[in-house]
């Protein structure tokens, strides 16, 4: 036997089965990459694109075993292959409305297509790490990806500002992150969740290890625009090409919130009063900023971004309990905001290619008489946010209220409540606005095929689940309690 | 031999002037210079920690690291070409459009 293959016998082969997504992925980037190169074909980038990203979601789907595998370096369990099927879903949406819009701007890049796929393999990475250094390479593939996404708008200063912040402050959040990973090293010896876990207890939990848990939390919220750690979002995702602002505020932030509640829940159940406190305080500063700097918003795509901030809080708020039912209602929440997120921002990028549009409050005057089909989109997407019953977003709200309540935090869940009542400030004036002025313009709105069905998908997918959202609630369900039980592991 | 508290003493102090720099400088060049050293002082947290144990899982992540604090630089620095292309500045009170 020669060398080589005694390596291999000793180390033994990873089992690549489990990892088939991630590899069409990857393979579907090079492809798109190599016929950007040769051939400009537009609609040939897109069609490949969306069809790696479908070849990608079925084994997510109906695959039977999951794994632990490259050496405990990967894990592909429920969870993780739910997210990713999830991620692959919004970054199919967001690639079929890219094109008719960066043609509309004037910005048209193939590059887009690749360093969406290279992001979206960040996410996936991410939401299947059992091990500090695979979450660290998956966070910051995808982070690196989306600085040069957020500044490719073609000869636009505020694209670049808005990315060059965002550069600067993820730097940081980076930098931070690996210090608490230093730290939590230092003390335990390991990278690992589960040994992480196992070699502190709440008994022998020192200053050390509190403090690497304190810091990677904070660097954690910046990756996830919690207040006072967002002052990267507005600036980003108002600058950045609105399909891409989509991607930013739902792909990444769903790959955050489902990293931030592994990490928790599986490499620090030790520390559960620490991290609630800290989550509970930030979801709580989250909610109250994010609402009130929105109601004076005149720019709708700033407003959504920093109901976004606002949205962060909601979820992250369901981290302050330590039960199976908070980590369900999280789950839950995160799944569905994808829906009203991804509606809300390819909206405004569906609008964006429209005669004279700017974003603008006034803008959205008697839109419902121009075009009623789409007011009703918009009416479902912001009733949906704002969390009004026949809608998902409401059940969402609910779900982290009553996991509030069950764990005896009031005082967050009256926060809560308070600032869904708030922001009703700022989702209603667009309806008002919508429905309650006259047009200034008779133009009519026309969208391509990919836009139309983007929104009418998600809208359709509001109500439906706002009216029967007992599949996605078992999923989370199922999730959460396969996720506490595997603390023990 | 030197301790291993002094070089994590070291990289804590590093962090921390990163951190300041971040948050007083204002020229865009020095705020991204503040962002590597941030990371170079986890590097050293790192190789001093792995000392400590005894372990190589700690060097194993240096490498990591520096991987992409280069890649963090290089797409930061075409930013900043990019922007100082636009409009022949990098002080970032004059350049900063999006507020509020």
């Amino acid at each position: 036997m020669s060398v080589l293959q005694e390596i291999v016998a000793g180390l033994g082969v990873p089992n690549f089965k489990v990892l088939i997504p991630e590899i069409i992925i990857l393979i579907t980037a090079f492809i798109v990459f190599v016929i950007e190169l040769l051939t400009k074909a537009r609609l040939l980038i897109t069609v490949v694109t969306a069809i790696g990203l479908f070849l990608a979601a079925i084994p997510t789907l109906n695959m039977e075993y999951g794994d632990l595998t490259f050496y405990g370096l990967y894990i592909v369990d429920s969870f993780s292959l739910t997210f990713k099927f999830f991620l692959i879903l919004s970054t199919f949406f967001v690639v079929i409305v890219l094109r008719p819009y960066l043609e509309a701007k004037n910005t048209y890049y193939g590059e887009y297509y690749y360093l969406i796929l290279f992001s979206l393999l960040g996410m996936m990475m991410m939401v299947s790490a059992p091990n500090l250094i695979t979450f660290y390479m998956g966070i910051e593939l995808a982070s690196i990806s989306i600085y040069i996404l957020a500044g490719m708008f073609k000869k636009d200063y505020l694209s670049k500002e808005g990315a060059f912040k965002y550069l600067i402050l993820g730097g940081t959040g980076t930098a931070v992150i690996s210090y608490g990973i230093a730290l939590i090293y230092g003390r335990t010896g390991s990278f690992d969740f589960v040994t992480i876990a196992n070699t502190i207890t709440s008994d022998n939990l020192d200053v050390g290890a509190v403090a690497g848990i304190a810091i990677l939390i904070i660097g954690l919220a910046l990756k996830a625009s919690s207040v006072p750690f967002h002052f990267w979002t507005p600036d980003a995702y108002q600058g950045a090409p609105t399909p891409i602002t989509a991607f930013m505020a739902v792909a990444a932030k769903i790959s955050v919130f489902a990293v931030i509640l592994r990490i928790m829940v599986e490499a620090f159940p030790f520390a559960y009063e620490v991290w609630n406190t800290g989550w509970a305080l930030l979801a709580a500063a989250s909610m109250i900023f994010g609402n009130f700097v929105a109601l004076r918003q005149d720019n709708v795509k700033r407003m959504l971004a920093y109901s976004s901030i606002a949205h962060s809080g909601y979820i992250l708020a369901a981290l302050a309990a330590p039960s199976g039912a908070a980590f369900t209602a999280l789950i839950f929440y995160s799944l569905v905001y994808i829906f009203m997120g991804l509606g809300g921002f390819i909206f405004l990028s569906a609008m964006e290619r429209q005669y004279n549009w700017s974003n603008n409050i006034n803008d959205f005057r008697g839109l419902a008489k121009r075009s009623p089909i789409l007011a009703l989109f918009m009416l479902i997407f912001m009733f949906s946010m704002l969390g009004i019953p026949p809608t998902v977003g409401f059940f969402g709200k609910l779900g982290v209220f009553i996991a509030l309540i069950n764990s005896d935090i009031w005082w967050l869940a009256v926060v809560l409540v308070v600032m869904s009542i708030v922001s009703a400030g700022y989702y209603l004036r667009v309806v008002i606005y919508m429905y309650m002025h006259e047009p200034q313009s008779k133009a009519k709105v026309n969208l391509s095929v990919g836009e139309a069905f983007t929104l009418a998908f998600m809208a359709v997918f509001v109500l439906i689940l706002g009216i029967y959202p007992t599949v996605f609630w078992d999923i989370s369900q199922i999730l959460s309690s396969l996720l506490v039980a595997g603390i023990g592991r | 031999m030197v301790p291993y508290e002094y070089y994590v003493a070291l990289s804590g102090l590093l962090m921390v002037l990163g951190l300041i720099g971040i948050a007083v400088r204002r020229n865009i060049i020095a705020l991204l210079i503040s962002t590597e050293l941030m990371l170079n002082a986890v590097n050293i947290a790192f190789v001093a920690f792995d000392m400590k144990l005894g372990d190589v899982g700690g060097q194993v992540f240096v490498f990591f690291i520096l991987t992409i604090a280069a890649a963090e630089a290089a797409v930061g620095l075409g930013l900043i070409m990019a922007i100082y292309r636009l409009r022949r500045d990098v002080d970032t009170e004059t350049l900063t459009e999006l507020k509020h």
